[in-house]
Parts: C-alpha cells; sequence; structure tokens
C-alpha cells in the first residue's frame, strides 16, 4: 500500500496525528523523517509513548528513512510519513520518497513567516520549497484534520505580500 | 411560570458552560448530566435526563482534537431541556415527541451559537497580551486578576449561546409545534432510532479501531438475538 | 550540585495551591497562545516561594510563552516543571531547563490525554450512562460522574505529586503506564457496549411500532451507509435531518 499520507506538521507526533489522521487514513505505521529526533531524546521517547502498540513507529533521519523506502517490504505497511518543515519534505522526495500528496497540517510561527491561515505560517523558503515540489508533481494541500475541507496551497498563499 | 423556566435554564446554562472549558471540567457540561441538572432545576429532571441522553449519544464520537471546537453539546442539551419543559407546560402535553422536536430545533441554533465561544476565546488574546505587559512592567500581582478574567468571557459566551437558541428555538417550538405535533403523533418510535444511527456512525467513522466495524457488528447482532428470544 | 539530587523543598501549602488552580487552567485560552496564561497561573504559587524581586519577574517571563496539553496532563507535567525550576533555583546544573522540558513534553502528553479521556474514558462511561439513561433512571448522570471523575481526580491528584518528586523521570514513569493501549481498549469497549445499546433501542423501537424484530438487522446497512457519509464529511446535522425524513417515510408507509 506504501504511503496514505504525507504530512508536514512541526508537532510531528500529536492529537490529531493520533485521533484524527490514523483512524482517517487506517495507517498502521508512522513514519517520522527529522533530523534532530533520529538520536535518542527526551522528546522522541515522549513520542514514542504516546502511540498504542498496535501502531508501528519509526523515526529517523532524512536519508534513513529514504533508505527504508527503497526496501520492497515497506510497501506492505500503510504508513503515514511525517516530516517537521518544508524544507525537510523537499530533501525526502529528491531522495527518492514517492508521495505523490503533501498535507499542510501545522507550520508554526516564527521570524520572516507569514500567517496564512490559524495553523500555517509560510516564510519565503517554505513557498520556494513547496513550489520545487509542485513542480515534481506533488499536489500541496493544507488540510488541518479530515473534518477540515482542504484547500489548495496556492489559494493560501495569494494573500502573502511579496 | 414559563419566564422562570427561561430563567432558571440560563443560570444552568452560564454554569455548565464555565465547566466546559474555564472551570473544573468535571464533565458536569456533558449532555447526559447538563440535561438532567437543567431538567432538575426546572422541575422535570426526566425530561432533562431524555433530552440529555440523547443529545449524548448523537455526539459521543467528537472529540475537541488540537484546536478544533467540537459543537456546543452542553447549551444544546441545556436549551433543548428548557424548551422541551416549556413546550410541555404551553401544550399541555408531555411525551417523547415534544423531546424530539426540541432537541432538533436547538441543534441547528448551538451551532450559530458557537461564534459567542470563538469571540470568547479571542477575547482572550487581549488578556495574554496584557498579561506580557503586566509582567514586563513588574507588576507581577495583577497575573492572577488577568487571568481570571477569561472566565467571564466564557460565561458570557455560555449565557450568549444559550440565549441564541432559546429565544429563536421557543418562536420556533410554538409555531410550528401548532402543526408538527399533531401531524407527527404516533411516529417518535421510529424518529428515536436517527440517533442511535447516527451516533454510531459518526463514532464508528472516527475511532481508531481497527476491527471497530466487525466488533459492533457481533455485539448488536448478539444483544438483538438474545433481547428477541428472552 | 548534580542535578536530580536537589531537595524538595516546596510545602504542601503551595502543592495544594497549585492543585487548586490546575482546574482554572483554561480560564484564559485563547486561540494565539492556547493556555499559556494559565499554566503561569497554575505555577505561580511556586515561583513566588522559589523566587524573589528580580529573579521572580524573569521567572514569569521565561513561563509566559505559548502552552498547550490536555487539561488533565497539565497537573504531572506542571509538577514536574516546578520540580526542574526548584533545581534550577538552587543553582544545580541541569541538562535541560524547565522550559525546554515543557516545550518537549506538552504536545505528547496532549495526544496521550486526548486519547485516553476524550477518545477513550468519556465515550465508555457516557455509554454505560446511556443504559440507565434509557431505562429512565436518573442514576445515569451520577454513574457518568463517578466512571469518568474517578480516574480524572487521581490524575490530578496523584499526577501533580508524582511529577514534582520524579521530576524528569516522569517521562518513564508515563512510558511504563501505556497508557495509549488503556485508551485503545477502553475505545474497544465503548464500541461492544455501543453495539448493545443500539440493539436494545432498536428493538424497542420495532416493538412500539409492532415491527418483528428481524428487521433490526437492517440497523447494521444502514450505519454502515452513514458512515461512510460522515467520512466524506457531511456533518452530523445534516446527518439527522436526513435520516428522520427517511425514517419518517419510512414509518408512513408501513
Amino acid at each position: 500500500m506504501g504511503i496514505v499520507l504525507a504530512r508536514i506538521d512541526n508537532r510531528l507526533i500529536h492529537g490529531q496525528v493520533l485521533e484524527a489522521w490514523i483512524p482517517f487514513t487506517h495507517a498502521n505505521c508512522i513514519v517520522v523523517a527529522n533530523d534532530e529526533l533520529a538520536r535518542p531524546s527526551l522528546r522522541r521517547a515522549m513520542m514514542e509513548a504516546a502511540v498504542p502498540r498496535s501502531i508501528k513507529v519509526v523515526i529517523g533521519n532524512v536519508e534513513e528513512i529514504s533508505r527504508l523506502f527503497a526496501n520492497p517490504a515497506f510497501d506492505k505497511e500503510r504508513v503515514l510519513l511525517l516530516f517537521a518543515t518544508s524544507a525537510d519534505a523537499l530533501r525526502a522526495h529528491r531522495r527518492g520518497i514517492g508521495f505523490k500528496e503533501l498535507n499542510l497540517g501545522n507550520m508554526h510561527e516564527g521570524q520572516g513567516k507569514y500567517q496564512l491561515s490559524c495553523t500555517i505560517h509560510l516564510d519565503e523558503e517554505d513557498v520556494k520549497n513547496l513550489s520545487c515540489l509542485e513542480l515534481e508533481g506533488v499536489e500541496i494541500v493544507s488540510r488541518c484534520i479530515p473534518a477540515d475541507r482542504g484547500q489548495h496551497w496556492k489559494k493560501l498563499i495569494r494573500n502573502m505580500p511579496g | 411560570m414559563t419566564l422562570s423556566v427561561f430563567f432558571m435554564g440560563g443560570l444552568a446554562g452560564l454554569l455548565l458552560g464555565l465547566d466546559r472549558t474555564a472551570a473544573g471540567q468535571f464533565m458536569l457540561a456533558r449532555p447526559v448530566v447538563a440535561g438532567p441538572l437543567t431538567g432538575w432545576l426546572v422541575g422535570d429532571p426526566l425530561v432533562g435526563l431524555q433530552v440529555g441522553a440523547l443529545v449524548e449519544l448523537l455526539w459521543l464520537g467528537r472529540l475537541p482534537v488540537g484546536a478544533a471546537i467540537p459543537p456546543d453539546d452542553t447549551q444544546v442539551a441545556v436549551a433543548g431541556t428548557v424548551l422541551a419543559v416549556a413546550a410541555g407546560h404551553y401544550y399541555a402535553l408531555e411525551g417523547m415527541l415534544l423531546i424530539l422536536l426540541s432537541v432538533l430545533v436547538a441543534m441547528p441554533l448551538g451551532k450559530i451559537g458557537q461564534i459567542f465561544d470563538r469571540l470568547a476565546r479571542s477575547r482572550n488574546s487581549r488578556l495574554v497580551r496584557q498579561a506580557e505587559a503586566d509582567v514586563t512592567a513588574g507588576r507581577t500581582a495583577a497575573l492572577e486578576r488577568r487571568h481570571l478574567r477569561g472566565l467571564i468571557h466564557f460565561a458570557a459566551a455560555a449565557l450568549g449561546t444559550y440565549v441564541l437558541i432559546v429565544v429563536p428555538g421557543w418562536l420556533v417550538v410554538r409555531f410550528a409545534g401548532e402543526r408538527l405535533l399533531p401531524a407527527l403523533d404516533g411516529m417518535d418510535g421510529w424518529l428515536l432510532l436517527a440517533f442511535p444511527l447516527v451516533g454510531t456512525a459518526t463514532l464508528l467513522g472516527t475511532i481508531n479501531v481497527s476491527r471497530s466495524l466487525t466488533l459492533f457488528a457481533a455485539s448488536f447482532t448478539t444483544v438483538l438475538l438474545l433481547l428477541w428470544l428472552l | 550540585m548534580k542535578a536530580g539530587t536537589a531537595r524538595r523543598k516546596l510545602p504542601f501549602r503551595v502543592l495544594a495551591r497549585m492543585l487548586g488552580r490546575s482546574f482554572f487552567l483554561q480560564a484564559s485560552w485563547s486561540f494565539e497562545r492556547m493556555q499559556s496564561l494559565g499554566a503561569l497561573y497554575v505555577l505561580a504559587p511556586a515561583l513566588r516561594f522559589l523566587y524573589r524581586g528580580q529573579d521572580l519577574e524573569e521567572a514569569f517571563r521565561r513561563h509566559l510563552v505559548y502552552f498547550n496539553t490536555h487539561p488533565y496532563m497539565a497537573p504531572p507535567l506542571l509538577g514536574a516543571v516546578t520540580a526542574l525550576e526548584e533545581e534550577q533555583a538552587q543553582g544545580a546544573d541541569c541538562a535541560i531547563s524547565a522550559v525546554e522540558f515543557r516545550d518537549m513534553v506538552m504536545a505528547p502528553l496532549a495526544a496521550i490525554g486526548d486519547a485516553l479521556f476524550w477518545g477513550g474514558l468519556r465515550p465508555l462511561a457516557a455509554v454505560i450512562a446511556l443504559f440507565f439513561a434509557f431505562k429512565g433512571s436518573l442514576l445515569a448522570p451520577l454513574v457518568f460522574l463517578v466512571l469518568f471523575n474517578l480516574p480524572h481526580l487521581w490524575f490530578r491528584c496523584a499526577g501533580l505529586w508524582r511529577g514534582y518528586s520524579r521530576g524528569l523521570r516522569l517521562v518513564e514513569t508515563l512510558q511504563r503506564l501505556r497508557l495509549p493501549d488503556w485508551a485503545l481498549r477502553a475505545k474497544e469497549a465503548t464500541v461492544v457496549l455501543l453495539g448493545g445499546l443500539c440493539a436494545y433501542l432498536t428493538l424497542v423501537c420495532l416493538k412500539q411500532e409492532e415491527i418483528a424484530a428481524g428487521w433490526g438487522l437492517l440497523f447494521f446497512p444502514l450505519v454502515v451507509l452513514l458512515g461512510w457519509l460522515a467520512r466524506k464529511g457531511v456533518s452530523n446535522l445534516l446527518l439527522i435531518l436526513a435520516t428522520l425524513a427517511v425514517l419518517l417515510l419510512a414509518g408512513l408507509i408501513v
């Protein structure tokens, strides 16, 4: 089955993913591609503790995860793939993880970021990354939880200055 | 008589509305509690129990996940109870039909009433900014006061939602009730079924249990057969 | 002094005040910062005990940042934060600061709490109470409140204490408890009980309309159909109105 949902969410594994997206997509495996979490840490331990044992969790840096997807044994799982940033998503896609759709969940505020919806804040860099992904054939839709109506990201950035 | 029912209902709506998010969260705000409590205040706990049970069943599966705000089932239960009790006085009737009518009128109005809750939560942003200014200026004692002022916003929102359901709701119950109630006489058994149907459907659709449909089917059939045979 | 070896000195009355205040955590919930001010409100008695003057202002400023977790998970989390603050105040060199710890742990704890309390315990207690309610017993609200609040209050009281006494090691305790698995079990129990409740309600309705009980089996395909519509994003309100209309028609024909 492969990837049932690829999502950018700076909070990675949290309530919206576990309570809303997992049942909606029937995923049985969560893969987190994040360089910071690749090493053991409190944050990683807590994230793993938040997932019931019936769902597999794989956490690694972007390279490790890309190699993992090359393994055909992985095609049998229903994978929910999480990135923290648009840059990670682009890197992963260029390294051969073939997701065709990308969901924008939470992208938090920060220096130079414009708020485009309740949960999505983008800067120039993000827009560049996402445009590259779109050129490579990925459809990018912002949707916080399944009950929300999805919105194409181009519609979001219309009111972005510059 | 009817006026005091509406007034006591408002009191219940305010207090139970606070339990919903702002204070306590003892789940007094859940319809299955809020309904009978309101009913007890306005003199008919059993009507409240029936309203509360229907509303609870309908929204069993709706969870407050992340920043998403679920429908205000508390005020729907409170106002639904008030409408049902008031309508019972007005039509000198009792029974399931009045309860169903009240719940169905309260539901869509409750959805509109949610704007008050959103309003309260945006107003609270201002409190956080004021608290920041306080701390910067070294006024650490002002913090508690600022924080608790949010309770006023939430209380006002609860009352606002209540009024928004009860006032138009009462007009609808009075005018639509004249025609609808006689026409629907004897149909309440059928109408009642809609609540477990829709409630179950949404719960099964949103729960992350892999075999939820199988589990449900197995237990449903077993109990149905058992009750039928016994 | 090494981190983790600092003595816990907070008097009981300060912890009791924090516990009391934890019931008002969300009084100023806002879209922007969520429970930010609320968390500081809960921590304030402890911070006031630990710091004075300039240090106190500094501590307040540190903690007045974005915060959001499950309200029942906040006491254990803020208890651990208090323990870390105490170590910091005593000059221990901590591997991780209280604010960093807060930021790391709040989102996973929110997920655990959402699953356990909102997804697991609340529907389970409600379904059990609904059996009483549809039997017309006024015990229903009482049953619900007791079933739900015993674990809830235990979590708040014991949680705050455990968080404070264990500090960073709260994470280990939580890992050991395997709360997400308990949540899953509660959900499974809810589904099974709901099946029984629906069967009961169906039979009552069929009896009232004098129809053979075998027709009750039709309930199941209807649930599947409605569930499919719900997944497509049709709201509950619309579903209930549509279902009512269909049932009315059925009632008129039969």
